[in-house]
């Protein structure tokens, strides 16, 4: 690769289109237009809109381990899935090089009906995997999972933490060099908890940048070396995790002190 | 994920580049045929996993349908088995295709939503999925339609091709009616029900189970039907009987066009699918 892996955000603003169920039926767009009056306060065929981002700059290098933090809905898993590439900006721009792995949803293209082996291929395909790479981990995947027989069953026949296991050895068995993470995703028995712990470790070290959105203070403190809190879709600059406590307490105070 | 290590997304700026996004996302999606093929193999698996027959119950049911309208229809009609079952399966099966491609394809973007919603997957492979699953169910039923033409003398090897010619003629048309109609369902949930209900009505009003010729007054009524055209160019070549050129002139146009004002719309919108599921 003759770049460096690196991300780089520019005045990023997203917006929801709200289509309520209001919005959705044909007729009312229909007969909107038939009466040709604006009724209620949306203007035109307009949804009502939420702005998840806006104007959110930065930028990151190999190295930078960062977590997101924020209240909910705040924008953290937007901010994951723009840069997953699931949304389009509808201002600015996202450049990423390199390679990206998204663990936002873990049980992503699981089929019920088909056996572990088809769901592991499926979901290889999905994650963009040649037929061969695939076959390659494959095995890897039969053994950190430690489903054994059970990954010639459907999926409908595993308990949930035989399903959880499955899932976060597919989703973890991947090659990466920007790694997304949405909740820190570590599951299962207290066996399984403690390997998973060292698998996703293992990802993280051997990923370049790490964008971590979660909640838990002591969680990110342990795994980032910086964060960027976000509040209304309004992103704070990058900053270095040791400031954490320190922003986290002036937020608090400027909260209390607004209220009073 | 995204398929090449350098990835650069922006805001819109003018349907020229909405549309070169758009092209960018046909040949990615081209590039990906194993994964909607896999997953159109696994529609099909899990729908009939667990049955002895599997798939061969779409053979079967449609091989009974035929033997039973067949029965029936033929005294109706006034037709002798050898003149009517022939008609009957080649209509059968083509409009099955048809009429499973425009239904389904109202659902082509909402019934994989979960994973439209979480990776960056080029859009027009879930409509290839939708497409490829249909052509599986179609490789069950054409067997019939080769039996019925054997037993019957009718089968010539040469009129395969031009069947073919038709059938991809049809296929192209389906395509863009299947995209279009997977955005706009997608955004209007009442349109699947519109589109169904179209596709009721065409049965009766399609000759899949009468001739076309029978017909003399509002010939209106055939000529405008599209799903009529779509019979002619693929049924009539393999009976061996002529095809009016016509019908050929009107899918072109309608491929033309459709594919014109199909793929404007999915510039336009390719960005927002993901916000109406």
């Amino acid at each position: 690769m003759s770049k460096a892996v690196s991300i780089t955000v520019e005045n990023l603003s997203i917006r929801f289109p709200v289509y309520g169920a209001d919005q959705r039926s044909l007729k009312k767009h229909l007969a909107r237009i038939a009466i040709g009056g604006r009724l209620g306060t949306k203007i035109g065929s307009s949804s009502p809109v939420v702005a998840a981002l806006s104007d959110v700059s930065f930028k990151l290098a190999a190295g930078d381990r960062v977590a997101l933090v924020g209240p909910n809905g705040s924008g953290k898993t937007t901010m994951l899935r723009v840069l997953a590439g699931v949304y389009s900006p509808d201002e600015g721009s996202v450049e990423t090089i390199g390679k990206i792995a998204s663990l936002l949803d873990l049980s992503l293209g699981l089929q019920p009906t088909a056996n572990g082996y088809e769901n592991i291929y499926l979901r290889g395909l999905i994650a963009g995997l040649t037929k061969t790479q695939i076959e390659e981990k494959t095995a890897q995947i039969e053994a950190f999972s430690g489903l054994g027989a059970f990954l010639g069953l459907p999926l409908k026949t595993y308990s949930s933490g035989m399903l959880a296991r499955l899932a976060f050895a597919v989703a973890t068995s991947v090659d990466a060099d920007i790694l997304l993470m949405d909740e820190w995703i570590a599951v299962g028995d207290s066996d399984f908890r403690d390997s998973a712990r060292a698998r996703l470790m293992g990802l993280i070290e051997k990923s370049h940048i790490m964008v971590l959105a979660s909640h838990e203070m002591s969680l990110v403190k342990g795994l980032c070396n910086k964060f960027m809190h976000l509040e209304h879709g309004s992103a704070t600059p990058i900053m270095p995790i040791e400031m954490l406590d320190e922003f986290l307490e002036q937020r608090h105070a400027q909260r209390v002190a607004s209220a009073a | 994920m995204t398929d090449s290590p350098r990835s650069y997304l922006s805001g819109r700026s003018g349907f020229g580049s909405d549309l070169r996004e758009a092209c960018g996302d046909f040949l990615s999606s081209m590039r990906r045929w194993r994964l909607w093929t896999s997953l159109a193999v696994h529609d099909i698996a899990s729908r009939y996993r667990g049955s002895v027959l599997g798939p061969f119950w779409i053979t079967i049911t449609t091989a009974a349908m035929i033997g039973g309208v067949g029965l029936m229809y033929s005294q109706l009609l006034h037709q002798s088995l050898a003149q009517y079952i022939p008609w009957l399966a080649t209509g059968i099966v083509f409009w099955t295709l048809i009429s499973q491609m425009i239904v389904e394809g109202c659902e082509a973007f909402v019934s994989s939503g979960t994973i439209i919603k979480q990776t960056a997957l080029p859009m027009l492979s879930f409509i290839a999925r939708m497409v490829m699953r249909n052509l599986i169910n179609f490789s069950h039923q054409v067997v019939i339609v080769a039996a019925v033409l054997i037993y019957f003398g009718l089968w010539r090897h040469s009129n395969v091709p031009l069947c073919l010619a038709g059938l991809v003629l049809v296929m192209v048309n389906l395509g863009w009616a299947a995209l279009a109609t997977g955005i706009v369902s997608a955004r209007f949930r009442d349109v699947p029900q519109i589109v169904t209900a179209l596709v009721q009505i065409s049965v009766f009003i399609t000759p899949i189970f009468w001739r076309p010729e029978s017909i003399h007054a509002h010939r209106f009524v055939l000529e405008g039907n599209p799903f009529y055209h779509m019979l002619e160019v693929t049924r009539r070549p393999l009976l061996g009987e002529p095809v009016n050129p016509h019908s050929y002139i009107i899918l072109i146009l309608m491929a033309v066009v459709g594919w014109a004002i199909a793929f404007a719309l999915f510039a336009r919108t390719r960005r927002r699918v993901v916000h109406y599921l």
